[in-house]
């Protein structure tokens, strides 16, 4: 309905007088016309329709199934209203799941964004062989996680692991890498940071390749150096990008699951739950404790708190967007003042 | 038109044949094996179980069957995956291994699994002993596993480990330090002391399996035998929880992590002299030196004794879901593999001890040596272990506490940050939290 005003006048553009008498379309015609106004949604169909299937429809589903006593082996029970909501809310394990959770994702976020960001900026200059050097930081994207966990579980571990055994070697304390919060959300956060550097910093590269040449040529000319050409033309130019980068790593990381699972495996997420994130509590309240109904609940608090991330995200990313865009055309400006039809860039 | 009809035709005709292909696949009347009619058998077993060479002979003397095999490391997965599969209403194998921890678990839907009876269980269900069939038959009466192996407890210790100690270290002088018939954990935890103060070291690997021990040899486990709850206000359980406390207190624990000991190698680099052995636990701590490299010079061996008597951890059945597409095929495997003379191999494979009476005096008379555990016959002992072991009802929430609320509580004593009464507490908030509020 939306397309129609558009679509006409597009059809009538050879206006002719109102008075004059139309003549009725033909059969082409009209098949015209309605291949003009339905074709795209067509086109566009076949995603929404597996949306429907594979995404809509099990996050209605698991609301559902959150609203019952529903038992993994025993099925569907009694309904219950908001009574697990209420009661999830009230968990302090599900609590501490978030809590770890955000703690996690902020050990590896920001060092991630930030390393990232370096080397895309390193592998953005005239490197040799540079080829080489861009597709070897997505190395460690390409190992599975499963690999990268069990061999980084091994390094981490307390007793027989290696980065003890070098401490102790310096005559160093062992890291308690499983038993206390904090360094189990380091070790975890390492894992993460290993796999995702590289894969976000090609992503930046990508958007750092797009930014025009002149701008740094002629800042160099008039004399910017290379920190204040990355701070004041690289970073402005790729915000976009960043924001992408900060959001799906967002969602990512709120969804961590196997890193935590598998730094040991004979837990979820700990003998304490130390580094017990939202998604694991989710399984062990699904297949350990065979409550349906919960983990349905968690998976959709869960839902509703990476949407909450999302939209602040947003808002932050928009400020930042809105307060730096003066400067960053400022800066343009002036490295481009001999050029100003560029500025527009 | 008559063109369009043609095709419609067809088409319901293809339907229909494959519908009929596809219910005369489960129908009841289901067709034997044979190299006409080739039948692929999937089966499900999980940690050191032993099956690999009877498979292939199974192949052989049944043409036609194709035996189809997966292997989960630990008995935790196995349930994660049988559960999960139980659930979603597919995937099963068509023989699945259940582990008598999460078999109460299993009782609660056992109509999902084919009544063994139908398929002959009555004509050989004097092979088990007596507790073990009764254990894998529901309520209504319905068979619906065939046991395998079954836990009685003795105890492994270090004879090298001993003797740097001071200790007694051949098989008999031990069980007769621990106390022979009368052993109680009371003279377990005293000589733990007497080796700590000789060596510095520790005496068992963790707190967890010296208490599952413990639970298990109870009259009366987590669960009564009426299924209630048996955990809160039970001194009894409280006092045994209070003498582990004191014992890893003063440091008779490793704190190694269980199912890992740094992949075996706890178990050769002396970090602990003795460890509670469950039959199929030889299976385990065999896996565990070969990984660290270990071998019969490591000092391992296995006493005819047990602290507090007769105890029976785990061991596992094997059942056909009903969602096997050849439950009479897959019965027939099952009863095979259960049958004594398989078990005989399967000990030999795995070192388990087997649940049919005629195994277990094969094994008996056999008195094989087990190299690994310094020529030990462990079947023997295994056998004496197993006298008057009595079946303890499991419930069906009982490994969630066994892993989920006593880990977590024995895990704070091993770890050194809780003493016995806040760890207990805890263990009981735990309980409350996830079983009895779950």
């Amino acid at each position: 309905m939306e397309g129609k005003s558009p679509m006409t006048t597009t059809l009538n553009r050879p206006a002719k007088p109102p008075a004059a008498a139309k003549p009725k379309p033909t059969f082409k015609q009209r098949l015209n016309v309605f291949d003009v106004k339905a074709s795209p949604y067509l086109y566009i169909a076949p995603f929404f329709i597996l949306f429907a299937l594979v995404g809509l429809f099990p996050l209605v589903y698991t609301f559902v199934v959150s609203l019952f006593d529903w038992h993994l082996l025993k099925g569907q029970g009694d309904f219950v209203g908001l009574q697990n909501f209420t009661e999830v809310l009230h968990d302090r394990f599900f609590w501490n799941s978030l809590f770890n959770t955000v703690s996690i994702f902020l050990l590896s976020a920001i060092p991630q964004l930030a390393v990232a960001l370096f080397l895309a900026a390193v592998l953005d200059q005239n490197l040799r062989a540079r080829t080489f050097w861009r597709m070897s930081v997505l190395l460690p994207y390409i190992v599975t996680p499963v690999a990268v966990a069990m061999i980084f579980t091994n390094m981490f571990g307390e007793q027989y692991g290696l980065i003890n055994n070098v401490l102790g070697n310096f005559g160093l304390d062992p890291v308690m890498w499983k038993s206390e919060t904090l360094p189990s959300h380091v070790a975890i956060a390492t894992m993460v940071n290993w796999r995702w550097t590289g894969y976000n910093a090609l992503i930046l590269l990508a958007a750092m390749q797009a930014v025009p040449r002149d701008l740094y040529e002629s800042a160099a000319l008039d004399g910017a150096g290379a920190l204040r050409r990355f701070f004041s033309i690289t970073l402005p130019s790729i915000r976009p990008t960043m924001v992408f980068v900060v959001i799906t790593s967002t969602i990512g990381g709120l969804q961590i699951f196997t890193e935590p699972r598998l730094f040991d495996p004979a837990t979820a997420g700990g003998s304490q739950r130390q580094f017990q994130t939202t998604v694991l509590y989710l399984w062990e309240m699904a297949f350990q404790r065979q409550n349906f109904g919960k983990a349905s609940t968690i998976a959709w608090l869960l839902f509703l708190i990476i949407v909450l991330f999302g939209l602040i995200n947003y808002l932050i990313s928009r400020r930042i967007a809105t307060a730096d865009a003066a400067k960053p055309s400022r800066a343009a400006r002036r490295a481009t003042r001999h050029r100003p039809e560029r500025t527009k860039r | 038109m008559k063109f369009v009809r043609r095709h419609t035709a067809a088409a319901i005709a293809g339907a229909a044949a494959l519908a009929m292909m596809a219910t005369g696949c489960s129908s009841s009347s289901e067709q034997a094996a044979s190299a006409d009619n080739p039948v692929e058998l999937t089966v499900t077993t999980f940690g050191t179980f032993g099956y690999d060479d009877l498979y292939a002979q199974y192949e052989q003397a049944n043409p036609g069957v194709k035996v189809k095999a997966t292997n989960i490391d630990r008995g935790a997965n196995a349930r994660t995956d049988a559960f999960t599969k139980l659930a979603a209403g597919s995937g099963l194998s068509d023989v699945v291994a259940i582990e008598e921890g999460w078999l109460g678990s299993i009782m609660e839907v056992s109509d999902q699994f084919v009544d063994l009876n139908e398929h002959g269980a009555g004509d050989i269900k004097d092979n088990w002993v007596d507790w073990k069939f009764k254990q894998g038959t529901d309520p209504d009466g319905r068979v619906i596993g065939y046991g395998t192996d079954i836990g009685p407890q003795g105890l492994c210790y270090n004879g090298k480990l001993f003797e740097a100690a001071g200790m007694p270290s051949d098989r008999e002088s031990v069980a007769k330090l621990f106390g022979g018939e009368e052993a109680t954990w009371e003279t377990y935890f005293k000589l733990g002391e007497q080796y700590k103060a000789a060596t510095g070291k520790a005496w068992y690997d963790q707190s967890g399996f010296v208490w599952n021990s413990m639970v298990n040899q109870m009259e009366e486990g987590y669960y009564t035998k009426d299924g209630e709850l048996n955990v809160d206000g039970n001194s009894e359980m409280k006092a045994k929880f209070e003498m582990l406390a004191a014992g890893t207190a003063s440091g008779l624990s490793a704190n190694q992590t269980q199912w890992d000991w740094g992949n075996g190698k706890a178990f050769v680099d002396g970090s602990f002299a003795t460890f509670v052995c469950p039959g199929w636990m030889l299976g385990t701590i065999k896996g565990q030196l070969e990984s660290a490299g270990g071998g019969t010079e490591s000092g391992w061996d296995f006493a005819d004794v047990f602290p507090g008597g007769a105890s029976n951890w785990g061991g596992a059945f094997l059942s056909v879901p009903k969602t096997s597409k050849h439950p009479a095929e897959a019965a027939k495997l099952a009863a095979w593999l259960t049958a004594p003379e398989q078990q005989v191999k399967q000990s030999a494979a795995a070192n388990n001890f087997p649940s049919t009476i005629k195994a277990q005096e094969k094994l008996v008379a056999d008195a094989a040596p087990n190299v690994v555990f310094n020529n030990a016959p462990t079947g023997v002992i295994l056998a004496n272990r197993a006298k008057g072991v009595v079946a303890q009802f499991k419930g069906p929430d009982d490994s969630v506490i066994q892993e989920n609320v006593f880990g977590p509580a024995l895990k704070m004593l091993d770890g050194g940050t809780a003493d016995a009464d806040k760890a207990w507490s805890e263990a009981l908030t735990l309980l409350n939290d996830l079983v009895v509020n779950n």
